[in-house]
């Protein structure tokens, strides 16, 4: 049986304590006053060591990598860390998990901000770029000190992203000329660097939804690219969202990915593909801090909220919701213990397995804060008590990171497949 | 600069507490933690030896069942090590039998400078560091609020109701140390995941050449009789406002002696 170690103990209760003080004060600010979360983030990361924690394994791994010895079977998944290590307590995933459970209690878009900085984009540098663009961009993400945004969304193609996808890359001698929009990109009006993602146009004539998709990485400011204003939002205002065009960007072969158009050595499709599964787990620990608060909220409410000289914790009805959302929350949390133990076991989970997980901790979670809004009734409707923030903010959980519908089609895929 | 900064491990004040019929003091046989109190003088300790470019935290502390979640928080801040006096015949001590423990360990460490906060969060005596510095037969500074080492010296301001004072004293030294003076740092992830492997001396009574006569109940010298259940808070007054509430406002003041 898993349970938090007394140093994953030590660490909740840490980040718990700088989220009550630290962030919880700036909420109305990140929520409602168009703050952007960067400089929490960057707190945080010094705070906990995050940053330095970032360089010493950049670090170990680019001498590594420049002694050529095989590091080809490390994940560099975990947004703070990097790879997963064999035996032990699991202690690399739960060192990413549990702050993503402890933020996501209060403000859920610092993870999103965070986690496609360091998960998506760093991840995707780190794990399919050359040693050079690891050290030009790579490294710079992992600390913070550069926020990146992962860029593969598109008016379009949001389900269909790799198959829909219109952004193109032309050849022009050594160079490529990109076009496209992208929209729905965390981090996107903000980003200082970006992976960004497109069809080669080789003029063979290929179907379009058949050519190769390739990976670039753009910086802020180059000639052609325009990063838009925040979008306004039914939810997550904490994690800032835009759309990026493209117009004519010229870039060299330095820019793309692994500096090779080959997609077996695992650039373009592979690569979203591997990220799809970070990202997945990810959302099922958020899940699990949105569950965990809404119902310590809830309990909290039922017990001193009185009606008819009652709490209302005494009517049944009202325990029926507590009881379902404690039993979410035993669920979602079994499901973020078994991908700890598997990390511990040195293994990753199957694509189906993790959208599994996330198609249920989404609904879950999606549920859980809208019973919360309900049982705080009027006062829940209101901001002061925050379980509509929450129910607000779960929402995406069931559209972003692939929607419901396309978890459903991965693990149907895979219990169909011959 | 080789600092010891006592640490008391005290029950969680976010639970209520309970207390124990037989010796009519606070029950202490749960999870621990480090009083609050105590971080403002880890806090000062770490910064003291990082100015000084050398030396290390040692933290001293007391417990009577080997207990050690409390220090793991201060040595995962970066202190260096521990010693841990634990014993069950430390069970009932009152200030001076912590006093006479807690020096004892605090001379195997053989530091430049003592520091301790003002009081304790379940105890509320304020005497220990006194008696700690007297059977150490070293200065003490109490209530300072900022610590400036000055060669084989320490400059303190020391807070007073009217300001504060401005005291000199020669290392080594007892000081106290307010809440509020430092922000005490919050323990990173590497600290924390390092703390556990961070030595812990685990003394007995014996081991520090004490009687068990001279500690605990049988050493105290103080007893409680009986506790009482505070009062319950009264209700406060209610003003309606008929246009004339501020007057109210201003003769609670006045009666307040705050205007």
């Amino acid at each position: 049986m898993f349970e938090w170690s007394e140093e994953q103990l030590m660490i909740k209760e840490a980040v718990a304590k700088f989220v009550e003080s630290e962030i919880q004060p700036k909420r109305d600010e990140l929520e409602h006053g168009d703050l952007p979360p960067y400089d929490v983030i960057r707190t945080l990361a010094r705070t906990f060591g995050i940053d330095a924690l970032g360089r010493e394994s950049f670090k170990r791994r680019i001498e590594r990598e420049k002694k050529k010895e095989d590091v080809a079977g490390e994940s560099e998944g975990d947004p703070f860390l990097g790879s997963p290590k064999e035996g032990g307590d699991g202690g690399a995933a739960a060192m990413t998990l549990i702050p993503i459970i402890e933020l996501s209690k209060v403000c859920p878009g610092i993870v999103t901000a965070m986690g496609v900085s360091v998960g998506l984009a760093a991840g995707t540098i780190m794990s399919k770029g050359t040693i050079a663009q690891k050290e030009r961009w790579g490294l710079d993400l992992l600390t913070f000190d550069k926020i990146g945004a992962w860029a593969i969304t598109e008016p379009n193609s949001g389900s269909d992203a790799l198959g829909g996808m219109n952004s193109t890359a032309k050849r022009d001698g050594d160079e490529y000329i990109l076009n496209g929009n992208k929209t729905f990109i965390t981090n996107g009006p903000y980003a200082d660097t970006i992976v960004f993602y497109a069809k080669l146009d080789d003029g063979s004539g290929t179907n379009p939804r058949n050519r190769k998709v390739l990976t670039f990485i753009l910086d802020k400011g180059m000639e052609g690219l325009v990063q838009s204003k925040p979008f306004r939002k039914m939810g997550l205002h904490s994690s800032p969202t835009g759309e990026l065009f493209l117009s004519d960007v010229r870039v060299g072969k330095d820019r793309l990915l692994g500096e090779t158009e080959d997609e077996t050595g695992g650039t373009g499709r592979d690569s979203a593909k591997d990220n799809f599964v970070t990202e997945r787990a990810g959302v099922a620990a958020m899940s699990l801090g949105v569950i965990e608060e809404c119902l310590r909220l809830s309990v909290e409410y039922a017990k001193s909220r009185l009606l008819w000289e009652k709490p209302i914790g005494d009517f049944q009805l009202i325990q029926l919701k507590l009881a379902k959302m404690e039993v979410a929350r035993l669920n979602v949390q079994n499901l973020v213990f078994r991908h700890i133990e598997m990390q511990k076991a040195g293994r990753r989970l199957t694509l189906a397995e993790a959208s599994a997980m996330k198609l249920y901790s989404a609904q879950a979670a999606s549920e859980v804060a809208m019973e919360a809004v309900q049982l705080f009734g009027g006062n829940g409707y209101m901001s002061e008590y925050r379980v509509e923030q929450l129910a607000r903010d779960a929402k995406v959980f069931q559209i972003y990171a692939g929607t419901d519908e396309i978890q459903v089609t991965h693990i149907a895929r895979d219990l169909l497949k011959e | 600069m080789n600092v010891v900064v006592c640490v008391k491990q005290i029950p969680d004040p976010a639970t209520p507490g309970e207390m124990d019929s037989q010796t009519n003091t606070l029950k202490r046989d749960g999870k621990l933690i480090m009083d609050d109190s105590d971080s403002y003088g880890v806090e000062m300790g770490l910064q003291l030896a990082e100015q000084a470019g050398g030396g290390e935290v040692t933290l001293v502390s007391m417990a009577q069942d080997g207990e050690t979640s409390g220090l793991r928080t201060a040595l995962a801040m970066g202190a260096a090590k521990a010693i841990l006096v634990s014993d069950p015949a430390l069970k009932g001590s009152d200030a001076l039998s912590t006093a006479k423990a807690l020096s004892k360990a605090i001379s195997r460490a053989n530091p430049d400078l003592i520091l301790m906060a003002t009081e304790s969060t379940d105890g509320y005596t304020g005497t220990t560091p006194v008696q700690v510095a007297e059977l150490l037969g070293l200065p003490s500074v109490t209530f300072a609020k900022k610590i400036t080492v000055d060669g084989s010296s320490i400059k303190v301001e020391r807070q007073t109701e009217a300001g504060y004072d401005e005291v000199t004293c020669p290392l080594p030294a007892v000081v106290t140390v307010t809440a509020g003076v430092v922000e005490p740092r919050y323990p990173n992830f590497k600290g924390i995941m390092d703390a556990k492997k961070k030595p812990v001396e685990e003394l007995t009574v014996s081991d520090l050449g004490l009687d068990v006569s001279e500690v605990g109940s049988s050493g105290s010298r103080q007893e409680v009789f009986e506790i009482v259940a505070a009062d319950a808070r009264q209700a406060g007054e209610k003003v309606v406002d008929e246009g004339e509430a501020h007057q109210k406002v201003i003769e609670f003041f006045e009666q307040l002696k705050l205007i």
